[in-house]
Parts: C-alpha cells; structure tokens; sequence
C-alpha cells in the first residue's frame, strides 16, 4: 500500500472517530459509581468472605462416615 | 531538505491535524468534571486485607502468564522452563503439566468452559491444547498450532471454545476458527507490538494496548476499530475492561495506570504509587470495579481505590518483578505469576 493510500485510510478512520457521540464525564462516571454501588457488598476483596464456607482456601476439615 | 509534499498528501496531512484538534476539542467539551470531584461524596474505603493464600510451586524458571478458568478455580500459568501448568488454585495441586515445544513462552490463557488453554510467545505462534484430552505421551492433546505470524504472540483470548483472537508483535490482530484452523479475519492494529489485550464478550468488543502508547477499541465482529484512547507516555503493557463494561483500565511503562471511559472517549483518572519508579506491568479491576490492582516491577502489585484515585496499599511478597495478573471471575482469589518462579494467590 502506498503512503499516500495509507495516510487516506488514516484520515478516514479519523473522521470517523472523531464524528462519535460523546457523553459527559459527569454521566460517564455516574454509571461507574452506580455499578459499583451495586456490587460493592459482594465484593469479597473488599469484605472478606461472607462466612467460612465460602472461603475457598479454609483449611477442610475431616468428615467422618457415622 | 526533505521533499515537498505533492498537494494531496499536503492537504491529507492538513486534514489530519484538523481532525486531531477536533478529537480533543469534543473530548474537553464533554469534560464536565473529574473523576475525583465527582467521587468526592463517595465514602473511602479501609485499607484492603489480603494474603497470599497459596504459593503455587513447580515452575523452575521466571513464569510470564497466569490467567483463571472461568470456574474461578483453575489457573493455567507458562514459564521460561517450557512449561505451562494448570492448577487447582484451590488446593494448590497441579493438575497437569504441559510440555512445550518453545521454551519462550509470553501468554497463556485459559477458555472461560475451561476446556481449552492457549499459549504462544517468541516462537510466533499460538498452540491450543485439549486439558480433557491427551496424546499418546500422555501429554495434554494439541489442538492446533497456529502459524502465520511475523512477531511474537504477545497476548490471546478465547472468544469461545472454536474462536480464538490474538494480538502480536507484529502489530497485527487475528482471530481464528479453531476447528477449521484458518484465519477468520485479520488487521493491522497498531503501529508498534501489541501488547494487551481484554474481551467484554457479551458486547463483542475487545480493547487492546501497545508499544505505540495508544489504546484501541474494536468490534471483533469487523475487526474495525471504533476510538482510539492517548494518554501513556511510554509501552501500554496491559489492559483489562473495567466489570461495568464502559470502562477499562491500563498499567503502562510511564509507570503509572490509568482509568479511561469509553462513551465519554477520553481518561478520566491517572494511579500513581506512592513512590512511582517502576513499570506497571500487569492490571485488573476487582469484582465490583471498586479497587484496581497493578502488578510492577517493583515485585508488589499495587492497590488503589479506582473510584477516588488514592492508593491502598500493596500485595508483597514476591521476590521479582510481577508480570501476570488475574482476578477469578467469582472475586475469591487473586493470582500473580512473577519473575521469582511462583505464582501465587491472594485473598
């Protein structure tokens, strides 16, 4: 592809990304904190694990056959 | 003196520059407030306790990748001693041991059904192996080897258990159907090595990251790229979308990471340890998106409350640069591979 051809593709791609609807990043954030909001409680990085069962690394304990 | 311009290029050129100042005249336009102003009623949160619960041993040489099946429960990692090991992240066990044909392995990845893991580095290509299958060896089955590259396979993700996409040093993005093991579609993505990338499967959407300090979105149904995001000052060497989807996030070799949104196109937040001197390599976000984690150089992965931008301390306990992370999708466990030969996981 010659450079002139390029540059062509480059240009194009540009108009197109430029002529993009944008929202502001008042709304954008909004969005975020809202998802956020949302999970933040069942997040186990955050809180830790909900009990013992849920924790996957728990040392397991013996079960014995009655 | 260089050549003049003959006209076209001249005003191609001119146009360029005009769209260029346009891009960044909408972006400031939208620019209403910052990501910390508009937090700033957000509550802080404590100082995040995690451990490393598992030291996943067995690797003899630097390890490049780790990445989570999608049952949360098995990791698959790839090291310079040639190997890739799958674990049961849970009790710490191997659960296979993959021979490689390259030593010189740079990613691996799991499938989310877990059925199939992926690889590839300096040896140009993209091996997929059968975990349920093996060969007469007894080694896990190849499922094809894909060749066709003029770079280094830097990074890969299954887009389903038949498609896989992939992005590579010779600054080009494939996908492929596995079954057929032919090229579905490929383009030129960048204009240096790419280096990242992450899928948001249920938008068809893949961002990618590069050499050329630019981050780029695609359809990977079209291939086409949709934005473009700036703001790195050197190699992007990771990006990972943020859970809610309209967002992602980046660690670069500028040594800091970064928040970008996508509707508003533009970054919105810049992460900078406490003692900012080393690359970032590797980034993910947390389950709810609330914390961004970023492995470095520095052997730690840093912490940060992504929402308000304050750093929140550090995962330690490696003893050599950091080059992978993975969060599982259920949030239970965090895993790190490193230059020290572990890898490791935390929570």
């Amino acid at each position: 592809m010659s450079n002139l051809q390029q540059q062509r593709l480059v240009v194009e791609q540009l108009r197109r990304e430029a002529a993009i609807k944008r929202i502001t990043v008042r709304q954008a954030v909004a969005d975020i904190m809202k998802y956020v909001n949302d999970h933040q409680q069942d997040d186990c990085l955050m809180i830790g694990f909900s009990s013992q069962k849920a924790n996957p690394f728990r040392e397991k304990s013996s079960c014995s056959v009655l | 003196m260089p050549p003049k311009d003959d006209p076209e290029t001249a005003k191609l050129k001119q146009e360029l520059q005009a769209l260029i100042e346009q891009c960044k005249g909408k972006q400031k336009s939208v620019a209403d407030t910052t990501l910390e102003a508009a937090t700033s009623s957000v509550e802080d949160i404590p100082r995040i306790k995690a451990s490393t619960r598992r030291m996943l041993k067995g690797h003899i040489n630097k390890v490049t990748s780790c990445h989570y099946s999608g049952d949360s429960r098995h990791l698959v990692s790839g090291s310079l001693d040639g190997k890739l090991i799958v674990w049961d992240t849970w009790t710490g066990n191997k659960i296979q041991v993959i021979p490689l044909r390259s030593a010189w392995v740079m990613c691996s990845v799991f499938a989310p059904s877990g059925n199939y893991v992926a690889c590839g580095g300096m040896d140009n290509m993209c091996t997929v192996y059968d975990v349920n299958n093996r060969d007469s060896s007894g080694a896990a089955k190849i499922t094809r080897e894909l060749a066709g590259y003029e770079g280094f396979l830097s990074t890969c993700r299954f887009l389903e258990d038949g498609k896989i996409v992939t992005g590579s040093g010779d600054m080009m993005i494939t996908v492929w159907d596995l079954e057929a093991g032919k090229k579905l579609d490929q383009t030129p993505a960048h204009v240096g090595d790419v280096c990242s990338m992450s899928l948001k499967v249920e938008q068809n959407i893949i961002v990618t990251g590069s050499v050329d300090r630019c981050i780029k979105l695609w359809d990977v149904r079209t291939l086409k790229c949709t934005q473009t995001f700036f703001g790195h000052e050197a190699d992007v060497n990771s990006v990972c979308f943020h859970p809610s989807g309209t967002a992602f996030v980046s660690a670069s070799e500028d040594k800091t990471a970064r928040l970008f949104d996508i509707r508003s196109d533009q970054q919105v937040c810049v992460y900078r340890p406490p003692t900012a001197n080393s690359s970032l390599t590797c980034c993910s976000v947390s389950q709810s998106g609330r914390i961004l984690l970023a492995g470095s150089d520095d052997s730690t992965v840093h912490l940060w409350d992504l929402l308000k931008g304050e750093h929140n301390g550090n995962l330690q306990g490696h003893e050599n640069r950091i080059t992978g992370l993975s969060v599982a999708d259920s949030g239970l466990g965090i895993a790190t591979s490193s230059w020290d030969n572990a890898v490791r996981v935390w929570g």
